[in-house]
C-alpha cells in the first residue's frame, strides 16, 4: 500500500520533497550514506511530515571485500571484513542481533530490519548464516518491550532464484517461524549496470516469494532498491516497494557496496515513462519528440511540466534532480494503481505490457531508435515472468 | 505371525479386576476390547509383539517404544479431542504362547468417520467445520509438546455419540521434532493420507505442524465429499505419489452439492503442496473455518 523513498548517496534536498509533496509515504535510510550525527536529523525531519521511517542497517557490507562502507564503520554493530568464522555460535549472532535491533530502536522507526548477509544460493553457507541471524533476531526482539514490529531482512542475490525447490525449502522454514510478522527483501540484481532486464524464471520466481509471503501467509513484506519491478511484488501481495534515485540506487548491485576504481561518466539524463515502462535516455525523447510521439509516452505527472513547457526535450530544463523526482512520480502514480485482487493485478500488468509494446514498435517503426538499455525486451521477459508466476501460482 | 485369539479369561487371567470384556475392534497386529476396570469402562488395546522380542531387551523394542509414545503423548495432552490415557499402564504379557503389549484409553462410545462417511455418506457442511475446529485443537495441542500426529485419516477419528464430538486416536506414530525418531528411515502412517513431505526423508526434520493439517485437508475433503482427493480402488502406489505430490483435486463443491466456495478454498489450501502456501497458525485455519459458521 506504500511507496518509499530508498536513501542513499547525495540525499539533498529530493528525499525532503517527495515526502512533502506526498509522492512517497516513508523512507528507508541507508547507514552507508548518512553520517551517524546528522541521521536523528533526518529521521525526525520525515517525522515531522508523518513519512514513515525504516532503517536499513546495510550489516552485510560487512561481509564485502572490499567493502564501499562510507559511513558505517561510525554505526556500533557494524565491523569492516566479517568472514564465515564470525558468525559462528548462537552467542554471537544473539550479540549482532542485539547491538543491531538496540541501534536502530533509539531511532524510533516505524519497523525494526534485522541484520543479514548477503546470499546467491539457498544452500550456501551464506543463506544459513542469514536464517541463523533471523532466527536470533526473532528471538532478541520478542524480549524488547515496546518494540516496532520486526522485518526480516534477506539480501538474495538474483541467482539463487532459479531453484524453486530450494526456493520452496527457504519458504518453508521462513513461515514455519511462529512470531514472524513480515520481511524487508531486496534483490541483489546481477547486471552490473542499470537496465530493466530480469531473467524471467528468476522473476517468476521472485513474484512466488512475494505472493506466499504477502498474499497467501498475510506477511508484511518490503522490497527494498525495486524499481520497476516493485510494481510487479506489489500486485502479488507485497505491500510496500521502495527505490532510490540515481541509477546504482534504483536497483541493488553489489558493485555499488564495493570499492571500485575511480572514474567513469556521470550518467546521461534519463525520462521515466510510463506507456513505455521504461526509463529512456532524453536523446530519444528528443527523437519521439520530433516524430510528433511526445504526447503517447508522457507519464502524466507533475514533473512532465519541465519537458511540456519547453520548446523541445533538448531545450528543456531537466536535470538529474529532475529525472530523479520524476521517476518516483512515476512509479508512485502506477503504484497507487496496484489494486487488492492479484489475478485482477497480474492482467492489468500484462495489459500494461503489451500497450508498452505496441508503442515501442510504433515508435520504431516511426524511426526512433532506442540504446541498449532503452530497449523493449525487458518486456519480453516481464511478460513470459508474469505467464510463469500464473502457472506456479495456479492463478 | 497373527496376534493370537484373546479371550475374556486371559484378560482376566492378566487382570483381575477386570469385569468384562468384549471385543470391539480387530486389525492384523492389534485388538481392542470394551472392558470394566474397577467399575469404569475402558478400551484395552493388544499389540502383538514381534518374534525377535525379549523381555530383558524390551526398552529397544520398536513395538513397545512406539506404545510408550503413544501413552506418554495420552498422559501429556490436555485436549478434549485427543483420547486420554486409561488407567491400566502399559505391560507386556504371554498369551497363548505369544509375547503381546497391552494399555488401557478413555473408551469412546461412537463411531469411526470412516465408518461414518461408509453408512451415510459424506457429512454436512456445518459438521465437516467442526470436525476440522475440532481437529485443529487436537494438532495444536499436539505441537504445544512439539509433536505431529502423522497418521490423521477418517480411521483414526471416533465421533462420541454422547456428544457428537471428535476425537483423534492412535498417537503411536506422533513424531518429536525436537528428538530422534524410532523409525528413521521409514516412512511411516497411512500413505493415501502423507502429506508430500512426509515422502521425503529428507525434509522428515523439519516437518511441523502443517505436515498433519495436510492430512486434515484430506480428511475434511473426504468427509465433505465422500471421495478421496487422490486414491481411488485402482491407485497404484506411485500413482498415489505423483497424485499427492503434483495434482491439484478439483475443487470439493464440484462433487457435493451444499459446498461454498470458502470451503473449497479452505480445503484445497490445506492440501496446499508445500507447507508455505497452507496456513502457518493454527489459529488462522481456525479463524478461517469459524467464519464458516457465520454463513
Amino acid at each position: 500500500m506504500a511507496f518509499y523513498i530508498q536513501h542513499g548517496h547525495g540525499k539533498s534536498d529530493k528525499v525532503d520533497e517527495a515526502i512533502e509533496s506526498g509522492l512517497a509515504t516513508g523512507v528507508i535510510f541507508g547507514a552507508r550514506n548518512e553520517k551517524l550525527a546528522n541521521l536523528e536529523k533526518c529521521v525526525e525531519w520525515v517525522r515531522e511530515r508523518n513519512g514513515a521511517v525504516l532503517f536499513d542497517p546495510q550489516f552485510h557490507v560487512s561481509a564485502l571485500v572490499p567493502a564501499n562502507d562510507r559511513f558505517l564503520p561510525e554505526y556500533p554493530y557494524y565491523k569492516v571484513g566479517r568472514t564465515v568464522s564470525d558468525f559462528v555460535g548462537i552467542k554471537r549472532l544473539a550479540g549482532y542481533a542485539k547491538t543491531t535491533l538496540d541501534f536502530e530502536m533509539t531511532l524510533g522507526p516505524d519497523r525494526l530490519l534485522s541484520p543479514t548477509v548477503i546470499f546467491d544460493s539457498f544452500e550456501s553457507k551464506w543463506c544459513q548464516i542469514a536464517l541463523n541471524l533471523a532466527d536470533a533476531s526473532l528471538d532478541y526482539h520478542s524480549g524488547l518491550k515496546g518494540a516496532p514490529p520486526l522485518l526480516l531482512s534477506f539480501v538474495i542475490g538474483e541467482q539463487a532464484l532459479e531453484s524453486r525447490s530450494e526456493l520452496d525449502s527457504f519458504l518453508d522454514q521462513l513461515t514455519s517461524w511462529d512470531a514472524l510478522s513480515g520481511a524487508y527483501l531486496t534483490i541483489s540484481r546481477d547486471d552490473s549496470s542499470y537496465s530493466q532486464r530480469f531473467n524471467p524464471e528468476r522473476l517468476a520466481n521472485t513474484l512466488y516469494m512475494n505472493y506466499v509471503l504477502g498474499h497467501i501467509n498475510g506477511l508484511e513484506v518490503t522490497n527494498g532498491f525495486s524499481d520497476f519491478c516493485g510494481l510487479f511484488y506489489r500486485a502479488v501481495g507485497s505491500s510496500t516497494f521502495a527505490t532510490g534515485w540515481s541509477q546504482g540506487l534504483r536497483q541493488f548491485h553489489r558493485r555499488s557496496f564495493t570499492k571500485q576504481k575511480p572514474g567513469g561518466q556521470p550518467p546521461l539524463l534519463r525520462y521515466t515513462s510510463a506507456p513505455l515502462l521504461n526509463s529512456i535516455l532524453l536523446s530519444e525523447l528528443q527523437q519521439i519528440f520530433e516524430n510528433g510521439e511526445l504526447e503517447a509516452v508522457l507519464s502524466n505527472v507533475p514533473y512532465d511540466s519541465v519537458i511540456t513547457e519547453a520548446n523541445s526535450p533538448d531545450d528543456s530544463d531537466w536535470n538529474g534532480r529532475t529525472s530523479e523526482l520524476h521517476h518516483w512520480q512515476t512509479l508512485s502514480g502506477l503504484e497507487k494503481q496496484v489494486g487488492q485482487n492479484v489475478k485482477t493485478n497480474i492482467t492489468n500488468l500484462e495489459e500494461r505490457i503489451s500497450t508498452a509494446e505496441d508503442l515501442y514498435l510504433a515508435l520504431e517503426n516511426e524511426g526512433v531508435v532506442f540504446s541498449v538499455k532503452s530497449r523493449p525486451e525487458h518486456l519480453e521477459q516481464w511478460s513470459e515472468a508474469l505467464q510463469t508466476f500464473r502457472e506456479i501460482a495456479s492463478l | 505371525m497373527p496376534l493370537p485369539v484373546i479371550t475374556e479369561e486371559n484378560i482376566q487371567q492378566l487382570l483381575p479386576e477386570v469385569e468384562s470384556a468384549t471385543p470391539i475392534g480387530r486389525g492384523g497386529q492389534k485388538v481392542v476390547f470394551r472392558i470394566v476396570y474397577k467399575a469404569d469402562p475402558l478400551a484395552l488395546k493388544f499389540a502383538l509383539l514381534p518374534a525377535t522380542f525379549q523381555a530383558d531387551n524390551a526398552d529397544i523394542d520398536e513395538t513397545v517404544l512406539r506404545a510408550q509414545r503413544e501413552t506418554q503423548i495420552m498422559q501429556d495432552c490436555d485436549s478434549p479431542h485427543i483420547v486420554k490415557l486409561g488407567s491400566i499402564p502399559l505391560g507386556t504379557a504371554v498369551i497363548d504362547g505369544q509375547n503381546v503389549l497391552y494399555f488401557s484409553e478413555e473408551l469412546i462410545e461412537g463411531s469411526a468417520l470412516n465408518e461414518l462417511l461408509r453408512l451415510n455418506g459424506p457429512l454436512p457442511a456445518a459438521e465437516v467445520v467442526k470436525l476440522g475446529q475440532q481437529m485443529c485443537s487436537a494438532i495444536g495441542e499436539l505441537w504445544s509438546l512439539g509433536k505431529i500426529h502423522r497418521d490423521i485419516k477418517p480411521g483414526n477419528i471416533m465421533r462420541r455419540e454422547a456428544d457428537g464430538n471428535y476425537v483423534l486416536l492412535d498417537a503411536g506414530l506422533a513424531f518429536d521434532v525436537a528428538g530422534e525418531s524410532i523409525s528413521a528411515g521409514f516412512m511411516v502412517g497411512t500413505m493415501a493420507y502423507f502429506s508430500p513431505e512426509q515422502f521425503d526423508y529428507t525434509s522428515r526434520r523439519t516437518m511441523d505442524f502443517r505436515s498433519d493439517i495436510f492430512s486434515l485437508g484430506v480428511t475434511l475433503y473426504e468427509a465433505a465429499t465422500g471421495q478421496h482427493p487422490f486414491f481411488s480402488p485402482n491407485t497404484s502406489t506411485p500413482h498415489l505419489f505423483t497424485k499427492i505430490t503434483k495434482h491439484v483435486p478439483p475443487p470439493p463443491s464440484s462433487l457435493a452439492a451444499g459446498i461454498s466456495d470458502a470451503v473449497d478454498r479452505i480445503i484445497l489450501r490445506m492440501m496446499g503442496k508445500s507447507p508455505h502456501l497452507r496456513y502457518r497458525k493454527l489459529e488462522q485455519l481456525v479463524a478461517a473455518l469459524g467464519s464458516l459458521e457465520a454463513e
